[in-house]
């Protein structure tokens, strides 16, 4: 639990400590009636005034704050103690129990809450005996609901169903483990039941239903004060602020306590972050390149620093050329694909570096711009079609935008090209198929439906982020075959990002490989396969599941946090050939030959043992 | 299935309700007649308590009352009122339309403050325009209904005389007076409800934006204004209005003090009226009705969500 801020304590406290020391403050009687003098504006000895019968207006206040703070005070412990007991029997014991007070809370809440109360006023009459049973009846509904549903969040956890494998009695275990559990959800309703209270209790007062007059209360001074507002609306003012005031202090105490209880981080504000321009004269060039991506570093600010879980990464695709970027969960392959496009999460931004596409660069491109882009020249396949399909517009209608967004054409015709874009990417009945919703279809319809969408402007660049791991595997195979024969009839780059290797084999062109963030060896994708340079190659081979059906060999360990990185070789941890140097120094990208880069120090002894492996084999 | 299901446990909801009602009349302590007929401190006349206790039916067992009573409310009798002999099912939907219009055109105001100034605030999450909306809304949500009314009719109707102070008139005798009437109370009842609409639509925003069809969206080149718009605001509205309908049913009863401020003849004064005469079978009457539609309501609201999403069905 984080702390509770101190301005909205401070204020209740301050309010509480009013109501307490009224009686010794000695101010006027507050029910001391003085016709003569009524409605007479500020004094000496009558700081606010007086009200419509001469009673002192400040002596009122403080004492109104009394009444009103120890009605709802009392309302909200009991509905507090009550309900709560009630929650945690019903949510713990189960059975009749459960039913008789989940059951109760359900018909409380029947009845809107003002309702409930005016009802049983009728019954009992006003006064302020009523008011507190009447208050904490409203509330306690909400005490039960909350105890019940944390009774039910605990009862079934190890420790509880532990506890009762020990013997230990149910009184026991609901009073040391489940009230600690929620006593968080129950102060959180206990402030909000404070504050509720002291609005129903002004308001059933103002309408003489509450407080008994002649004594002291905020809502009886705002109605009887209505009938002069016109001449002298001081009166009035008065007990409108502080009932105001104190509302205000108790919904902030009550939304400290909940962000202290239910933490969420800060919500990031911008969608998209530009890097600064690059200086005048220093300028980029690709030739032969599609998109061309140099040293981009992503940047994400976390609490107290900055972490870059993207370092130093550069890439080019060439027309017709698939690039294949693979790595674990964490090795930053993803990040490098959506910071082209400008679709990188809230929190991240790219940091440095440049992503050259016909001339432009797309991490200097004002949105406007890069929007043009998006969905056109540069396409992108998310990994689950699920979640990245808009679950309230049907199949059609979202293809449909992409390509009213781009091109103008009638809307009757981009209807026809999205059900022949459907047809294209094998869905059978596709004019059927296009008044689907997305949770109508199965998962590889969908991610077909996903990249019919992609490739509906016909992209030069299609980047497809981890498109076949949400599908099994007869379906990633089809995936698979259709993103391949897209790309031979559209001659379409294609940048492929995955963490399986027997993916690669079957589409890529050229490999990268990542790891924690940068590239640890890029080159053609038999050369890879045939002799990897570096260990982490070597190793994610030979995790991938053998075709002769032996026994994978996982790879030892995790992928290092950006925060946590270690100061040599990122890999060395994990890695089977690592020496002294190896986690001293941090190894530096090496050109080995043509088209074949790698980050390890070691490259040459690797390239040894993998030469003698192929001579064994 | 599901749906006779559901609709089976409100009826129970509102046998139940009923009955509560019922017997907590009869659970006061004391005679119910002699309580109504002892205001004022002065000791009634024997003769007259047996008359009214006779007229309550107090003289019959009381499961003869109960049923009485259900077989009445089955038939739409709700008995008569103790104060004028007026009947009780007529008074109530005189009443209960002009509340349903008066909590109508709050929900109007409620839905065309809350929702955009809440889209706004979730855009510039952080920023000076999200922290002035925000402050603006927790301070409307803090003033309680009755001191927003109090002080509109302060400033409205009597300093500016912009606005009628109160009252209703009939559309069809006067339809500018009615609407003009009606603008101050549901603008003060909307003080309290924008500010929920406004925070529901924001988090339900921001809880939106960050989804995977959001940045679907943007990667098909779809403009800002698309994207909060048709991918953004449509999936977020789903929780906006189950808090607005919630809150709805709650007005039902809830409109009481400002209908008791601007004098509006609905059915909370109705029912204030009716607990200040202890009018007994009009009080009853009252509390039934907003209890069934109430009941209703959430029904309601239950059986659109199970066509909306299948999935509430299996639940």
């Amino acid at each position: 639990m984080r702390r509770i801020s101190t301005l909205p304590v401070v204020a209740v406290g301050l309010i509480a400590f009013v109501a307490l020391v009224v009686p010794w403050l000695g101010l006027p009687d507050p029910v001391q009636i003085d016709v003569p003098h009524r409605l007479s504006g500020p004094s000496w000895d009558h700081w606010l005034g007086r009200d419509e019968v001469g009673r002192d207006i400040l002596s009122r206040l403080l004492w109104g704050a009394r009444s009103s703070l120890t009605v709802a005070l009392f309302s909200a412990v009991i509905a507090c103690l009550v309900g709560t007991t009630l929650g945690v029997l019903g949510g713990f014991l189960g059975g009749l129990v459960d039913l008789a007070t989940i059951r109760l809370a359900d018909i409380v809440l029947c009845f809107p809450p003002l309702l409930l109360a005016l009802l049983v006023v009728t019954l009992l009459g006003p006064g302020a005996s009523t008011l507190i049973p009447v208050i904490a009846l409203v509330y306690m509904p909400g005490f039960v609901r909350v105890a019940y549903a944390g009774v039910l969040g605990v009862r079934h956890l190890e420790y509880v169903e532990a506890q009762r494998a020990l013997g230990v009695g149910s009184a026991r275990i609901m009073l040391r483990t489940v009230l600690p559990n929620i006593s968080g959800p129950v102060m959180v309703q206990f402030s909000l039941a404070m504050a509720s209270a002291v609005v129903l209790e002004s308001g059933l007062s103002f309408l003489g239903l509450g407080v008994v007059p002649p004594a002291p209360s905020w809502g009886l001074m705002i109605g009887a004060a209505r009938s002069t507002m016109a001449q002298t609306p001081l009166p009035l003012l008065w007990p409108c602020i502080a009932l105001t005031i104190t509302v205000l202090s108790m919904n902030a105490l009550c939304d400290a306590v909940r962000s202290a209880v239910d933490p969420h981080g800060a919500v990031p504000r911008r969608l998209r972050w530009l890097l600064p321009p690059l200086p005048s004269g220093l300028s980029l060039a690709a030739k032969g390149a599609s998109l061309a991506v140099r040293d981009l570093e992503v940047a994400i600010d976390a609490k107290d620093a900055e972490v870059r879980p993207v370092r130093g990464v550069s890439w080019e695709v060439a027309p017709g050329e698939t690039l294949a970027i693979v790595g674990e969960s964490g090795s930053g392959k993803s990040l490098s694909g959506l910071a082209v496009l400008g679709l990188l999460p809230l929190v991240a931004r790219p940091a440095a570096g440049a992503a050259l596409f016909e001339g432009r660069d797309l991490l200097r491109l004002d949105e406007p711009a890069l929007r043009h882009l998006r969905g056109a020249d540069i396409a992108m396949v998310f990994q689950d079609p699920m979640s990245s399909l808009n679950p309230v517009h049907r199949i059609g209608t979202q293809i449909t935008e992409a390509i009213l967004v781009h091109r103008s054409v009638s809307r009757r015709r981009a209807w026809q090209e999205a059900v022949e874009l459907l047809a294209k990417v094998g869905i059978p009945d596709a004019a059927r198929r296009a008044r689907s919703f997305p949770h109508e279809l199965s998962g590889g319809m969908r991610q077909r439906a996903m990249i019919a969408m992609a490739i509906a402007n016909r992209p030069k660049l299609l980047i497809a982020d981890e498109p076949t791991t949400a599908l099994d595997v007869t379906i990633q195979a089809q995936v698979l075959e259709l993103l391949a024969g897209l790309k031979a009839e559209e001659g379409m780059g294609v940048v492929f990002i995955t963490h399986a290797l027997p993916v690669v084999a079957e589409i890529a062109d050229r490999v990268m490989v990542m790891y924690a963030g940068e590239v640890v060896e890029q080159g053609p994708v038999a050369e890879i396969f045939a002799r990897p340079l570096h260990p982490y190659t070597a190793a994610l081979l030979r995790s991938a599941p053998p075709e002769d059906g032996s026994l994978p060999q996982a790879i030892p360990g995790t992928v290092p946090l950006p925060q946590h990185l270690p100061p040599g070789c990122a890999f060395a941890p994990r890695c089977a050939h690592r020496q002294a140097a190896c986690e001293a120094t941090h190894p530096a990208l090496e050109d080995v030959g043509p088209d074949r880069v790698t980050r390890c120090l070691r490259w040459r002894d690797m390239s040894a043992t993998a030469q003698t492996q192929q001579v064994t084999a | 299935m599901w749906v006779v299901r559901r609709i089976g446990v409100a009826f129970v909801l509102v046998w139940i309700v009923a009955s509560i009602v019922f017997l907590a009349i009869r659970m006061v302590p004391g005679d119910p007649a002699e309580i109504m007929l002892s205001q004022g401190g002065v000791s009634p006349d024997a003769a007259i308590i047996a008359e009214l206790r006779d007229q309550l039916g107090l003289e019959k067992s009381i499961w003869v009352q109960y049923r009485d009573s259900m077989r009445g409310m089955l038939k739409g009798d709700l008995g008569v009122s103790l104060t004028d002999q007026a009947s009780v099912a007529r008074q109530v939907f005189t009443r209960l339309p002009r509340t349903l219009e008066l909590i109508g055109f709050a929900a109007l105001f409620s839905v065309l403050f809350g929702v955009p100034l809440g889209v706004l605030a979730a855009l510039r999450r952080g920023g000076w325009l999200d922290r002035v909306v925000m402050a603006l809304s927790g301070l409307s949500l803090a003033v309680p209904v009755f001191v927003v009314g109090t002080l509109l009719v302060l400033v409205v109707a009597q300093w500016l005389e912009w606005l009628p102070a109160g009252g209703y008139t009939p559309l069809a005798r006067d339809p500018a007076r009615h609407f003009a009437q009606m603008v101050m109370p549901a603008l003060t009842i909307a003080s309290s409800l924008a500010p929920v609409l406004l925070s529901m639509t924001r988090a339900s925003v921001i809880d939106v934006i960050t989804r995977d069809h959001v940045r679907t969206a943007r990667a098909k080149g779809a403009s800002p204004p698309r994207v909060v718009l048709r991918h953004v605001l449509r999936n977020a509205l789903m929780p906006v209005v189950t808090v607005l309908a919630l809150h709805l049913g709650t007005l039902l009863g809830g409109t009481v003090l400002v209908e008791y401020v601007f004098n509006y003849p609905g059915l909370s004064g109705l029912l204030v009226d009716s607990v200040n005469a202890r009018d007994y079978p009009m009080v009853q009457g009252v509390v039934l009705v907003i209890s069934v539609l109430f009941v209703a309501l959430n029904l309601a609201m239950d059986l659109i969500y199970g066509v909306l999403d299948p999935r509430v069905r299996r639940a």
